[in-house]
């Protein structure tokens, strides 16, 4: 589709395309562990994704608020990642801790509030994290790794060389964590969190804390999160608080029911269907709709998205890639 | 050692008004095979509930091997050896046969996360014996022939099974049994009752809740009936038989 109608900047769009796709992607590989191995209902992913990026881009140099007040010292990158990732982590254990006890729905419920808490607060935080004004000036601490073959290819074919590198870091931190979850899915621990996932009381009477399972659940998706929420800063180039919208959830649940849901690799290619039909519709819309204004266009795509994904409730209700026995959204 | 396997004081909880459980003093023996009958609502499973942690009580006192666990919560009472199932079967759904035994059997520390990640050698022998001790109690079982099912495949009868092999596969101490044989053909019921007699003489002290009179009658070395929540008998099967106040609370009073 991309060739199809813009054979100019194709490579530019699909690199685009993929950029956000493995970003998000990665983030909904996070959920998965939460919703797909333990059955916790997370509404609150965006929060985790926001922690990992704030965290992340304060400790490193950059530029804030209103005046752009500068911070020239910082941790190197990879630190400051890690820093990132282990605060989106240890969110969740404190997001955990009150709320995990609950049951289901309203475990939905207080996930969503607490994220909604986190955003108002890192905006009206200024003085620390920049506000409504955000931050910027971050990119070069990661930009200043990239490989010389990028720059280079970027000259003879069109693309944005900066993006570029932050979605091939995107897709090697996919790669990294599905070996990681691989090994976890096939081990005791992935176990014991499915079996927290089809009957909390079993588990109990078994000997077993459900409670300390899920929230371990509830870190390692987390910092998953964390790390994604870190990667899209660095793809948008400035931060602030909006990117962190209940609306940025729900892409990341979207994605994650079309990939099939408890599918390790799933979460993949619910994300690059996703973002394709994201980017691509305003054009293939248009064809149709010959007056349609930019915001008509745009709602286009998400009437595609629900579209796609009531087709997939009625046809193939384990998603794209997951296991008809272990079906997990039950919509009956 | 005491023969004091568990003992409740004062043991009271209510839902609203109505009073499910209000029991004075009732002690069992390690090593026996005990059941628990009543009318339905005499407050059954939830003494069930509370004795293994799913419920708290309102007041009252309970002791396991002589330690209060009063409160407890139902891991930790399941880690001292008591090990319960549910009137309603609970067995992990979209999960295989031999992962819900493997599962049940698992050590905690062979569960970690860490050592999930590095996989030693020592957790992959652990597992290998986990394995192979997962199909010796299903072969006991004669459940071995669904070890790749998934549990929601099963019928009702074999995920009674499945409950009781997942209860066993730890050598418990004590077994809570919640209407084992509820639900269960006759062939199947007869199969069960064999298997927890079998349970019994293994030395496993095992409390049952069943409505199936006849079967308890056989089975069980003594009996205990609730009704509305307190006890009103407690022998031996022959004298249950001819308590005045069993036969009132299931039949009603008579009128001369």
């Amino acid at each position: 589709m991309v060739f199809l109608f813009n054979p100019e900047g194709a490579l530019r769009i699909l690199i685009n395309i993929l950029t956000f796709a493995g970003i998000y992607g990665l983030s909904a590989i996070g959920l998965n562990v939460h919703f797909g191995w333990t059955g916790l209902l997370n509404f609150g992913h965006a929060s985790f994704m926001g922690m990992g990026a704030y965290v992340t881009l304060l400790l490193m140099p950059h530029a804030a608020g209103r005046e752009g007040e500068i911070t020239t010292t910082g941790l190197p990158i990879i630190v400051a990642a890690f820093f990132g990732i282990a605060a989106a982590a240890l969110f969740g254990l404190l997001l955990g801790l009150p709320a995990i006890r609950l049951r289901g729905d309203y475990l939905a419920i207080v996930t969503i509030a607490a994220a909604e808490i986190f955003r108002l607060v890192v905006r009206d935080l200024e003085s620390i994290t920049g506000g409504v004004y955000g931050i910027i000036s971050y990119t070069e601490n990661l930009q200043k790794f990239r490989p010389e073959f990028i720059n280079n290819l970027s000259l003879n074919y069109e693309f944005a060389p900066a993006q570029a590198w932050v979605g091939m870091i995107a897709w090697i931190s996919i790669f990294l964590t599905l070996l990681l979850l691989k090994r976890l899915n096939n081990s005791p621990w992935g176990r014991a969190l499915r079996a927290v996932r089809e009957d909390e009381d079993a588990v109990r009477a078994m000997g077993k804390n459900a409670v300390w399972l899920k929230l371990q659940s509830f870190m390692l998706g987390a910092g998953i999160a964390g790390l994604s929420g870190a990667l899209l800063a660095f793809n948008y180039g400035s931060l602030e608080t909006t990117v962190f919208v209940p609306l940025l959830t729900f892409y990341v649940w979207a994605i994650m029911i079309l990939g099939g849901v408890g599918s390790i690799t799933g979460p993949i290619f619910g994300s690059i269907i996703f973002w394709v039909i994201i980017s691509e519709t305003d054009r293939l819309a248009y064809i149709f709709f010959e007056n349609a204004n930019g915001q008509q266009l745009a709602g286009v795509r998400f009437l595609l998205v629900g579209l796609l994904i009531m087709l997939l409730m009625i046809f193939r209700p384990s998603g794209l890639l997951g296991k008809k026995e272990e079906l997990l959204l039950d919509v009956k | 050692m005491s023969n004091n396997l568990l003992e409740v004081k004062n043991l009271k909880k209510s839902f609203g008004g109505i009073q499910a459980v209000n029991i004075n003093e009732l002690k069992f023996n390690k090593h026996q095979l005990t059941s628990i009958i009543g009318p339905n609502g005499a407050g059954k499973t939830t003494f069930f509930d509370l004795i293994s942690g799913f419920q708290t009580s309102d007041s009252g006192e309970i002791f396991l091997n002589d330690i209060n666990i009063t409160n407890s919560h139902p891991y930790k009472i399941a880690r001292m050896g008591m090990i319960r199932t549910f009137q309603l079967t609970k067995v992990f759904d979209r999960m295989t046969v031999l992962e819900n035994l493997m599962f049940s059997g698992s050590s905690v520390s062979n569960d970690s996360l860490v050592k999930s990640i590095i996989k030693t050698k020592r957790q992959r022998n652990y597992e290998n014996d986990l394995k192979d001790k997962s199909f010796e109690v299903m072969e006991e079982l004669n459940i071995s022939h669904m070890a790749n099912a998934y549990a929601r495949e099963l019928s009702g009868g074999q995920k009674k099974l499945l409950e009781l092999a997942r209860s066993i596969i730890n050598n418990p101490d004590t077994l809570l049994l919640d209407e084992p044989l509820a639900g269960v053909n006759p062939k199947l019921a007869e199969d069960l009752l064999g298997l927890i007699q079998k349970l019994a003489s293994n030395g496993i002290s095992i409390l049952m809740v069943e409505h199936n009179i006849e079967a308890v009658m056989k089975i069980s070395e003594r009996i205990v009936v609730l009704s509305e929540g307190s006890l009103i008998a407690d022998g031996s099967p022959g004298e249950i038989r001819n308590d005045k106040n069993v036969i009132e609370a299931y039949l009603g009073k008579s009128n001369d």
